[in-house]
């Protein structure tokens, strides 16, 4: 057979994809379950950061949102923990929200993906800034540059006010998101 | 907002605040190779920002019609760089019979736009942000404005530096690297101006 | 065998320094510059194109005389896009913050010139061996520079290496190094120092 002929172009061609196909959906069946319990562990971690001393976590879908309702070991009901996005700097920020619906308090957040700058916007995983929200009430929160004064207000990351600002708007749809579903019970 | 306003928002911002070149480091082969001069600088930015308009639909289609609706996730990266690999061979037909004066301004810029990582990174961003179709044109042809703006900015300070006395050690890629340095301090005055 | 051996390894050592692929040819330019805000990821993003890098070497050496002149460079990229979306679903299975914090820079080897311009230049034309040399020194060469490079902005930008806190409380963090001007700039000098060297020797 020629070797430029069209015909064996083509089959040159198809062989690579085939093969690369098929090797591609070993390594896809091979690496998924890991991928996928990297993904249940990250959220679990989440979980239990933003609903301290939960023993038990039931995952409920309510008009397409998945909500987390976590329990003690008496079997009260602790809290519901929500995950939310929003665009930051760089890119999206997926945060986990863990709120007390008695209080009508926020409990805790959980920085769960970003991809801020870091050193400047990474320093939202940090505990300095995310022990802002411990104990918020619900409502609509107002970064500010010096310590907060007022108990509405979040204290921003010097450098990084816009990072800051899209973790407290994704926190304030959280809360609605949350709100909305649970407030009336 | 409306519908509208958000589009334009979008287009701003991808063109200023996260510039493909300067905030997100897509594009830089090309951005340090051919912007020696303004005039072929011009050209690369606007071939670039063609193959890019051309490149948000497709990948586009292909993602959500063919990769998405089969659940062929793991073939995401082969499909695409086909995608781009073919479309620029079309394009680059398509230019050799339709206009010999556009071929050959941009011809010799199109086989590397295969590899320009702006592309493919802009392919990459669609589906990871989860833009409509109409955002995602919207979104290519800003990444391709803002690549041309980045690269011809480029080109207009380093046709000024041949008149600049630069140290021996820091002649060539050394001085560029730390012109475009200083752009992309100076692009950071954008940050935050639009959030989307 | 001896000749040989030699040359083999002129040819590894080609792209360490000679020929380094950032130094000198300047490609592979983006992972460069937007991966390497600390050490850490520097050298795993050069580990991650390593590994493609050789693998399609040695695959497209093997194979090389199968592929017709026409359809080499689709060929090419469908084997190259093979191993890097391999790479990318290993690499978020056993080790999901190094993905995390490279995102879509591994998916972007594809198209890193260097993967490509060596099966070129020379994968396609050399036996197994030498390419596998070739790929070895070139890899050497990448991942150098870029461990380097992640070093300079994180001791600067952070105060530590590879996570390691170096300088105490005291030291106020250049945070532009962090920043893309900063990348820019620490190259930049890297390379003019290289230049500089490179002089000297002669």
């Amino acid at each position: 057979m020629e070797k430029n002929s069209n015909l064996n172009l083509i089959l040159v061609l198809t062989t690579i994809g085939i093969v690369s196909a098929l090797l591609l959906t070993f390594v896809f069946e091979w690496t998924s379950p890991y991928i996928a319990a990297n993904e249940a562990e990250k959220r679990r971690n989440a979980i239990n950061e933003v609903l301290p001393g939960l023993e038990r976590v039931e995952e409920v879908e309510i008009d397409g949102e998945i909500f987390y309702e976590a329990y003690d070991n008496q079997g009260m009901q602790i809290g519901v923990a929500a995950q939310h996005s929003g665009a930051g700097y760089n890119g999206m920020i997926d945060v986990m929200v863990g709120v007390d619906l008695d209080s009508q308090e926020v409990i805790n957040i959980s920085i769960v993906g970003h991809e801020e700058t870091p050193g400047l916007g990474a320093r939202i995983t940090e505990n300095e800034y995310k022990s802002n929200y411990q104990n918020k009430p619900f409502g609509d929160y107002t970064g500010v540059g010096t310590p907060t004064s007022d108990p509405m207000e979040v204290q921003t990351i010097a450098g990084a006010t816009i990072s800051s600002e899209a973790v407290i708007r994704i926190v304030e749809n959280a809360v609605e998101k949350i709100n909305t579903v649970y407030g009336g019970r | 907002m409306g519908e509208f306003s958000q589009i334009v928002l979008l287009f701003i911002s991808t063109v200023l605040v996260n510039n493909f070149i300067l905030v997100r480091f897509l594009g830089i082969c090309p951005f340090l190779g051919v912007s020696k001069q303004i005039e072929t600088a011009f050209s690369m930015g606007l071939a670039t920002t063609f193959v890019m308009t051309l490149t948000a639909a497709a990948t586009w289609l292909i993602n959500t019609f063919i990769l998405e609706a089969f659940n062929l996730p793991f073939l995401r990266y082969v499909a695409f760089i086909i995608v781009i690999a073919s479309l620029v061979q079309f394009v680059e037909m398509f230019i050799k019979k339709t206009s010999p004066v556009l071929y050959k301004a941009l011809g010799i810029f199109l086989p590397l736009i295969t590899t320009n990582c702006a592309i493919m990174g802009l392919a990459l961003l669609i589906p990871l942000n989860g833009y409509s179709f109409i955002a995602s044109v919207v979104f290519g042809f800003g990444a391709g404005v803002g690549f041309t703006l980045a690269i011809v900015l480029m080109a207009g300070l380093r046709e000024n530096l041949e008149f600049g006395d630069v140290p021996q050690a820091l002649k060539g890629v050394p001085i560029t690297l730390i012109i475009a340095g200083i752009l992309a301090l100076s692009f950071m005055g954008f940050a935050g101006m639009i959030s989307v | 065998m001896a000749v040989k051996f030699k040359e083999l390894f002129s040819v590894f050592r080609n792209g360490i320094w000679k020929e380094n692929p950032i130094m000198v040819l300047v490609i592979g330019m983006c992972p460069t510059l937007a991966v390497t805000n600390s050490a850490e990821n520097g050298l795993a993003m050069g580990l991650a194109t390593a590994f493609v890098l050789i693998s399609s070497e040695i695959v497209i050496s093997t194979i090389k005389n199968f592929i017709p002149a026409n359809v080499r460079i689709p060929s090419f990229i469908l084997i190259i896009a093979t191993f890097v979306t391999f790479t990318d679903y290993f690499v978020k299975a056993f080790f999901p913050t190094i993905a995390a914090s490279l995102s879509i820079f591994i998916p972007l080897i594809v198209v890193n010139c260097l993967i490509l311009g060596r099966q070129e230049a020379f994968a396609s034309k050399n036996p197994v061996h030498k390419s596998i040399a070739d790929a070895v020194g070139m890899s050497i060469g990448f991942t150098w520079v870029l461990t380097l490079l992640g070093i300079i902005r994180e001791f600067f930008g952070m105060g530590s290496v590879f996570g390691l806190q170096i300088l105490g409380e005291w030291y106020n963090p250049m945070v532009i190094m962090l920043l893309p001007g900063g990348a820019f700039l620490t190259l930049g000098l890297m390379v003019g120092i290289y230049n500089h060297i490179n002089r000297e020797v002669e």
